[in-house]
């Protein structure tokens, strides 16, 4: 009995030493904290990204760092759960004191918003919501990639354009397939005003969790009589969906995916009900040769790997955690200390910052803070993300 | 040298503390918590106040699964409830926050009493999935009723204030908790030892007989409903409060699992079981980070692994606890102190 309680003690006493580590901020490397989906619901596209994080960082410290200052990355996973993410962003903040922070998804960055304001960290993550654009509410979050408002209204410019083409006459009719959650309706209200001043008739339909057969919800489409159908999903109900329509022969519908279930598992999972479908992809998938690659695919290389292997998503970490670097350097060259406010300071002068292709330039302004508004469209031909137009903007 | 606790009178058998060791500790655990935040960073604050509220919401669960042998999966809707009647109060009708909490308490109760009602009825595994029923209406009716949450939206509550300064650190925020905790936990304790409480075991431990004793099951198993969901409510409420920003995510069936799995882990049918599950729980992914972060310096090839190991270790753990402490840390507790009440002369 009373051994097993003093194991019991041992455990506590190794964690209470553990909990120890904290550090200087001064000199030294600059700390940069994240947190990453290893282990959890959307594992399957954070580890790519969280991969393309670090990646970047290793390669930017094997090259000298930023003007001679190496990035010391502090990261863990986090499994997607909220308190966790609490946790360990106020770890880092508290006792390794980090200076930005690069987070993951839609429920933990809006946990955090409030938190990131008071601590004043420049905060960039991989959820493109609009409410994380507002200047009052979030002003120290950063948008890389082309919010999911602005993606759906691309995605509509984009099929009004197509349906003109194919030499339709009026406007055709769309739907909104979403997530059932915060992330899935992110896109409508937007959307949604967008359509209805062009004259769109648009619905939207839900998806729910966990659904083995979509039919249902695709006769919705059927009887609303949908041409375009957008999907604000990720990549497993998507290729279900893609799956389903190709099964009711719905082939006349064109299906057309926002950024999380628009790239190389989509085409795995979907096989060749994925032929056709269009992605408004904010980064240039490994598909496609670009010049903003380069780096990561020799890193890549370096490592026995290849940015094919890895997918968009290695190259979307890569560049948001560029972005964040371009900030800090700005920093530095301006010769002021290394605070949350002064690096907010530089990410707002950031103008036309090019990312060689792989994203439209991006550029922040203290009164804007969605860097990235244009996207170009894709198709997937032969297995393949192709794309089929250039740079569209929402605006 | 002691071989027992003895109770002469009635009156000490009813005492809330019963050997003037007990009530040291209960002064050194008090002085401690009351120290605590002078000496702890943010970091420190963030897990204790986590803990806190965890505590009050587990404390609220164990009265209800531990105590009255009612299981309920429908933990994380009722805090959402709670978290979400005090927050739209607070952020829409600008009602001040020791408004704002009691009212949210008391519409959890209400709330919790009538997915009580199948209990009647429904015993084990069948009142498990009523109230699973519970959770997922309840999360589905804050996803979808847009004009009274505003659906899938995260809803930003304001920092409560008081005297004019807002309450907006982890220092300022641990006093309400603490403040919440001790009264939650006198209450927990003393209602077990009144005539309710004792129905509540009696409910437990074979409801025919109880219900033959002249226990009225239905009163008795709503009031078992409403008392909990006061607390589990008291609990999301403060989440509300302290993150100032919460959405549906928070509160889902995992959460409800979550709660489960503490007073499992603390002791069920014990209060400061479910305050020992509460910090285990939310102590244990800090611990594992922690650790993995150590592991990950002295052997980096092993650093992909790392994240799997934690999870496995997750896992491990509490199920070499279930099996070789099935009753709890309460229970682990209790056998270090017989042990060295005892000591050296243990049998």
């Amino acid at each position: 009995m009373f051994r097993k309680s003093l194991v019991f003690l041992m455990l506590l006493s190794v964690v209470i030493a553990a909990c120890g580590p904290s550090g200087s901020t001064e000199a030294g490397p600059i700390k940069v904290g994240a947190i990453f989906d290893l282990t959890g619901a959307t594992s399957d596209v954070g580890t790519p990204y969280a991969e393309g994080v670090k990646a970047y960082v290793d390669w930017l410290n094997g090259k000298g760092g930023v003007n001679e200052r190496q990035i010391e990355l502090i990261s863990a996973d986090y499994g997607y759960k909220v308190p966790n993410a609490e946790q360990l962003y106020s770890q880092y903040v508290t006792q390794d004191k980090v200076v930005v922070f690069q987070g993951w998804g839609t429920g933990d960055t809006e946990a955090l918003r409030g938190k990131i304001a008071s601590d004043k960290i420049p905060f960039m993550s991989a959820s493109y919501s609009a409410n994380l654009i507002s200047i009052e509410e979030a002003p120290y979050n950063f948008l890389i990639g082309t919010t999911y408002s602005d993606q759906m209204i691309i995605a509509i410019k984009w099929a009004m354009d197509d349906w003109a083409a194919k030499g339709n006459s009026g406007t055709p009719k769309m739907a909104l397939l979403h997530h059932d959650s915060p992330f899935g309706q992110s896109p409508w209200p937007d959307g949604e005003a967008f359509a209805e001043a062009n004259g769109v008739e648009i619905t939207a339909i839900p998806m729910p969790g966990g659904a083995t057969d979509l039919t249902p919800e695709l006769s919705q489409v059927q009887t609303f009589g949908a041409n375009y159908v957008i999907i604000q999903n990720v990549d497993g109900p998507a290729s279900l969906l893609l799956k389903n329509a190709q099964s009711l022969g719905m082939s006349d519908v064109q299906f057309i995916g926002l950024n999380w279930c628009s790239d190389e598992l989509l085409i795995e999972l979907a096989g060749d009900a994925a032929e056709g479908f269009v992605g408004a992809l904010p980064f240039t998938p490994p598909s496609i040769e670009v010049d903003g690659m380069k780096d990561a695919a020799e890193y890549a290389s370096s490592k026995g790997k290849s940015l094919q292997e890895w997918g968009v998503h290695y190259i979307q970490g890569w560049w948001t955690m560029a972005v964040m670097t371009e900030g800090i350097k700005r920093t530095l060259d301006a010769k002021q200390d290394l605070t949350g406010e002064n690096i907010r300071a530089n990410l707002e002068k950031i103008q036309n910052f090019d990312t060689g292709g792989v994203t439209t330039n991006i550029s922040f302004s203290p009164t804007d803070h969605a860097g990235n508004k244009a996207l170009r469209l894709f198709r997937v031909e032969g297995g393949k993300w192709t794309p089929i137009s250039d740079y569209i903007s929402a605006e | 040298m002691q071989s027992g606790i003895f109770h002469a009178s009635y009156q000490k058998d009813m005492a809330f503390r019963h050997t003037p060791a007990q009530f040291i500790r209960l002064g050194l655990v008090l002085a401690f918590a009351l120290i605590f935040p002078f000496l702890a960073n943010n970091y420190y604050l963030t897990l204790a106040n986590q803990i806190g509220v965890a505590a009050i919401g587990a404390i609220g669960l164990n009265l209800l699964t531990g105590f009255t042998g009612q299981i309920s999966l429908g933990q994380g809707a009722f805090m959402a409830v709670g978290a979400y009647s005090s927050g739209l109060m607070a952020a829409r009708l600008g009602l001040p926050w020791f408004v704002t909490i009691p009212l949210a308490c008391l519409i959890t109760a209400m709330v919790g009493a009538l997915f009580g009602v199948p209990s009647l009825r429904l015993k084990g595994l069948y009142l498990a999935i009523a109230t699973l029923a519970a959770q997922q209406i309840i999360e589905w009716l804050i996803t979808h009723w847009d004009a009274l949450t505003g659906g899938v939206e995260a809803l930003v509550v304001p920092a409560p204030t008081l005297f004019g300064s807002a309450i907006n650190t982890d220092f300022r925020f641990y006093w309400i908790i603490l403040i919440c905790l001790i009264g939650t936990t006198l209450f927990a304790s003393n209602l077990l030892r009144s005539k309710v409480g004792r129905a509540f075991v009696a409910i437990r431990d074979q409801d025919i007989a109880a219900e033959v004793m002249g226990v009225n099951l239905f009163r008795y198993k709503l009031t078992a409903f409403a008392v909990s969901s006061f607390f589990v409510g008291l609990s999301g409420a403060l989440t509300a409060h302290y993150r100032t920003i919460i959405s549906w995510e928070r509160f889902t069936l995992e959460t409800s699992i979550l709660f489960l799995a503490m007073i499992i882990i603390g002791g069920l049918g014990s209060i400061s079981g479910s305050i020992y599950g509460a910090a285990f729980m939310t102590l244990l992914p800090a611990i594992l980070s922690n650790l993995g972060r150590g592991l990950e310096d002295f052997v980096p090839a092993m650093a992909r692994l790392i994240p799997f190991l934690q999870q496995a270790a997750f896992g491990l753990v509490i199920i070499l606890f279930l099996i070789f402490e099935p009753e709890g840390i309460a229970k682990l507790w209790r056998d270090v102190k017989d042990y060295f009440r005892l000591w050296p002369f243990s049998y």
